[in-house]
Order: C-alpha cells, then structure tokens, then sequence
C-alpha cells in the first residue's frame, strides 16, 4: 500500500509539473503581444513597456519559467491585473464557497442515488421491468440535461413561481442559515446529475452481483431479501461505484463554474469567468492550474480507496 | 502482389481489391431498436434545420420591437425575444451551429485519436511514453475547464470553440485507441500475420485499425453530443459563440433576464439541445449493437 502510493505519488509530481508547464506556455501562446493582449488598447508606448516590466514578461523565457515554477511552490501567484489584489488571497477566499456547494452536492447524490440504484437493480432483478425501466429512462434522460437549462428551469419553478428558495444573491459565512438557503437551488442542480449517473452505475453494478453464488447462499440462509441486496449485493458492487464517485468529480467541478455562474455566487468559477472577460491572464491561468491540482489530487484520492478497498488490484 | 501473398498466409481471403475498411452496413439505422429511436429523434430536427430558409419564417437576426417578448404562437412557435427576434428560428440557426460543432470535434477526434492512439500502442516504449506522458496533462483538467481556459487563450468564435473542444477529447480518444490496440496486439491473428513477416504498416492498417472502429464509433458518437453540450455551456457563460450569431448556448442566456416575463425564450431551445444530447446517445448505442453481436440481447 505504502509503496504504491509513493509510485502514485511520484506519477503526480511528474504530471503536476507538466500541468504547471503547459499553462505556463499556454498563455505565452497569445497570438500577438502578450503585454498588448492583456492591456487591451488602454495602453501604448512607455505605459506598455512599464506593464510588461510590471508582468515581468520583459525577463528571458527561462528565467519567466523559473520565476513561475518558484510561485506555485510558495503558492504566491502575485496579484490580478484590474484589482491588484493578491491572487492566491482571492482564491483562498473562493475556495470554501465552491468546495462547501461541490461536498453538499456529492453528499446529497450518493445519499441519492445508491439506495435509487440498488431500488432499481432489485427491481430488474425481480422482474419488475416496467418500474426499473422507468427509473433507468429518467435517469438517462435527467443525465444528458444540460447544467445550466436544468438551474434555469428549477429557478423558474422553485424560486420565481412557488418561490420556496432565494434564485441568487451575496453568500456569506456569517450568517449559516441565509447560506444554505442560498446555496440550497446551486447544489440541487448539481445534484440531479450527479444522482442521474451514481443511480446508473450503482443499477449495473449490483445487478451483475445479484447472480452471485454468494447471493444464493445468502438467499437460501434465510436472509430477507432486504439485507441481501444491501448488505451482501451492493457492498460487492461498491468498486465501480466508488470509480465512478471519484471520475464524476471532473464534471462537479464542470458544474459548480456554470452554477456559479448563473445563481451568481463567488467562488473559483466566477473568479475565473471574471477573469477572461476582464482579461485578466494571471488570474485566469492560476485558476485554471488550481482546479487542475484539485481535480488529480481527487484522482489520487479516489485509487487509494479503491486499492484500500480491494487489496487485489494491481497497478 | 506480397500483400496479398500475406493475406493468403495469415488465411484471411485476399481482400486486396475489397474496401479497406468495411463499413457497417446503414441498415442498422432502420433495423436497431436503439438507431431507429435516434433517427425518429434527429431526422425530423435536422429536416426543419435545413428547410429554414423556405420556410415563412422571420429571418434570426431580423427584429421587430413592436412585437416583443411574444408568447408562443403559430407565427411564432418558439415565441420571442425582447428585440422581437423569432426564438424559434434563431434556435435553428443555432441547430447548425451546434451539429457542426459536434460533427467537427468528433471528426477531429477520431483522426488524431486513431493515428496517436495507434503509434502510442503499437509502438510502445519511448513513443508511448512521449504520447501518453503529454495525454496524462491534458486530462489533469477537467473537460469544461480546459475547454474555458483554451477559449481564453485562442478568443471566442466557432473555429476556436471546435479548436478548444477538440483539444480537450482528443487526450481521451488517443487513450481510448491505445487501450483497444493494447489488447488486439496479443491476440493470435496478429502473431500469425507477424509470423510471416507482415509489415508493420501493413499490420496496422490491416489487422488493428479495422478492428478498433467499432467501440470508436461509438465513442465518437457521445463525444458528438458531448461537444454540442460544451459549445453551449461556453456560449452560454458568453466566452464561446458571441451574439448577435445565435448559439444554442447564447440564446438560453439572453432568455435568463426575462424568465420569469418570457419563460419560452430559454426553456424551448434547452429542450432541442436535451433532444439532440439524446438521440446521439440512442445512436451510440445503436452502433455498438450493431457492430458488436455480443451486445446485443
């Protein structure tokens, strides 16, 4: 186990530093002058030049390079270019608004959809196949909505028509009940997605268990059909599950920029839309490098459970 | 001649004079369960698409005050915007924009997939380890994300749209095609042919390529609706297709101002995206059934 995450481990580093590379020369692929692009056309002559010493994009590309590598490793990534404040104070500012919508979202969808999944594959199992076939269609058409059509339409039946949940407005950690009510329609948007695919997968997983020798043998011990399918089908079916959990976030994070977006609450996504509509290449290009880190750190996460729970994989 | 020479060797007929590649038959269009939904879907939306000029309907980017935010209508099926525009032929213009984004990004996907995939695979060591090192980077971001990040760098419009999407699901597809030539390159009849001295291009084109197009395909087709998803979330987020050219995605954000006022503007063309996404699913599946008799039932 230890060994294995060591190699893991290694194999971050490795990416990671080609994440960090990549986005460093990505933004010097800006068609054109760099400096100009990010100025926009407020500034020429001597003003430029003192922009572009100020962005240090004057210094050769090496030394650009090296400078960049050193700030990520101290985790300061200078300031924004329209405010002048200090980027990694705004990000960890953003940070626990995003982080606090994407937990609340995977909470509520595995809480969801596994015992939906596990419902549906008793069922098929059963025989039921009309009520299985209804929850397997809903699920697959739920899933293909798009993030931000499903949030509009909850907005307007939630907030504007039956007007149970406030549809946007400032997010604060003073006051915690406001908060959730706020975050509330955010993290039901992300959620019917999320409990869309978990109740697919879950459906599959434990349905292919459910024939199972043990499951027979859990059957012809006399065991309710409930503690069967809970406890010995779908804990057998919790590898794919937990794949699943762990790939999924990638489209969470996905999520919460348009959610953010759209309920108009200041996390990460805003920061980073803010960004690229005022230009602002430093921010951008630290955001975009942070939601990478966070992404292949839950990778990781998620093979260390997968190897805890089932010592037989190999890598 | 030493090909067919090699096909006699390794017991396939000689195919030589036969289409390389053989297609899979369209018949499964109307024969499948799967693609005849899809088709039942697609074909009728694609109709109107491409019959929008004939059709007596207000031209998208043609305004008229006097009738703004309009209820749905039969002049006006879709309704219409606070300019007055017609929502419904705006969204077909947006139909095009949307399926030529996802045809293109799924095009571009495939061949870049299948040339990377297979030299990362067939080839092995050092290529693969260029190849797929460079793969592991790009799929450090999560697909939407990279997409954003791309359209920062390359500015909005559709060619930098497909461009940044492409980028984003070609990583995926070399992976994909690595995986399926990993697999094929141990199976027996690739020995026999090497047996006999096949060469290596020979080899691949003859033996793997064909072989991957299948589970391809189907990949190809999700990643289609994959793409028209994420064209619409960037044009949404206003960083993808600019107004005043219609985009699914930029259409369903101008609508947001006036939902409560004029619900239709935004709902009615996230309902065409949803059954678009749908159908190129129907379709994926119906490919794989085709192509594969072991998934059928």
């Amino acid at each position: 186990m230890l060994s294995y995450a060591m190699k893991r481990i290694m194999q971050l580093i490795v990416t990671m530093f080609g994440v960090v590379t990549l986005v460093f020369f990505a933004i010097r692929m800006i068609p054109g002058d760099p400096a100009a692009a990010m100025a926009g056309d407020n500034l020429s002559g001597a003003a430029l030049e003192e922009f572009r010493r100020k962005l240090g994009l004057d210094a050769p590309l090496w030394e650009q390079y090296a400078d960049y590598l050193l700030s990520v490793i101290r985790f300061d990534f200078g300031s924004t270019i329209t405010t002048s404040l200090p980027i990694a104070g705004l990000m960890l500012k953003a940070l626990p608004i995003t982080l606090m919508v994407a937990g609340f979202t995977m909470l509520l969808a595995v809480l969801i959809a596994i015992p939906l999944g596990t419902v549906a594959a008793f069922l098929a199992n059963k025989g039921k196949k009309k009520l299985d076939n209804a929850i397997t269609w809903t699920a697959m058409i739920v899933d293909l909505m798009p993030a931000f059509w499903t949030a509009l339409l909850l907005m307007l039946f939630l907030s504007l028509n039956l007007k149970l949940l406030p549809a946007s407005g400032a997010v604060s950690f003073e006051d915690p009940s406001l908060m959730l009510k706020r975050i509330a329609l955010p993290v039901v948007v992300l959620a019917v997605s999320q409990v869309a695919t978990l109740a697919r997968i879950t459906r599959t997983a434990v349905l292919e268990v459910l024939n199972e020798d043990y499951v027979r043998t859990a059957r012809s011990m006399g065991m309710s059909e409930m503690v069967v399918v809970f406890r010995h089908a779908l804990k057998n079916a919790m590898l794919p599950i937990i794949t699943i959990v762990g790939l999924s976030f990638g489209n969470l994070l996905n999520g919460t920029v348009i959610v953010e977006f759209i309920f108009s609450i200041p996390g990460i996504g805003t920061l980073l839309v803010y960004g690229i509509n005022s230009r602002d290449y430093p921010l951008v290009q630290n955001v975009i490098l942070f939601y990478a880190f966070v992404f292949v750190a839950i990778n990781f996460i998620t093979d260390m459970v997968y190897k805890k729970v089932d010592p037989r994989v190999q890598f | 001649m030493k090909q067919e020479a090699v096909a006699r060797a390794v017991g396939q007929p000689a195919v030589a004079s036969r289409p390389r590649i053989q297609l899979p038959y369209l018949s499964f269009l109307y024969v499948n369960k799967n693609a005849k939904w899809a088709m039942v879907i697609l074909l009728p939306i694609l109709l109107i698409t491409f019959l929008a000029p004939f059709l007596p309907l207000q031209a998208p980017l043609e305004s008229n005050i006097r009738a703004s935010l309009n209820a749905p209508s039969l002049e006006h099926p879709f309704g219409t915007d606070k300019l007055g525009r017609d929502v419904f032929s705006r969204t077909l213009s947006g139909i095009k924009v949307s399926l030529f984004v996802g045809m293109t990004v799924a095009l571009i996907s495939l061949a870049f997939g299948i040339a990377l995939g297979t030299a990362s695979g067939f080839f092995g060591k050092t290529v693969d380890r260029v190849i797929m090192g460079v793969v592991d980077i790009f799929l450090a971001f999560p697909s939407l994300l990279l997409a954003i990040g791309l359209v920062a760098i390359l500015g909005a419009g559709t060619v930098p749209v497909i461009c940044a999407i492409s980028l984003a699901d070609v990583p995926r597809f070399i992976r994909l095609q690595r995986s399926l030539v990993l697999s094929l390159k141990s199976r027996p009849f690739i020995d026999a042919a090497r047996t006999v001295q096949a060469p290596r291009l020979w080899l691949m084109t003859k033996h793997i390529v064909p072989n991957t197009i299948a589970p391809l395909l189907v990949a190809a087709s999700i990643t289609a609706a994959n793409a028209i998803l994420i064209e619409a979330s960037l044009s949404f987020l206003g960083l993808g297709i600019l107004p005043p050219e219609p985009s699914l995605g930029n259409i369903i954000k101008d609508g947001q101002v006036y939902l409560q006022q004029a619900w239709w503007i935004s709902t009615l063309p996230g309902a065409v995206i949803l059954l678009i996404a749908i159908s190129l699913h129907f379709l994926s599946d119906g490919i794989r059934e085709a192509l594969d008799p072991r998934a059928r039932k």
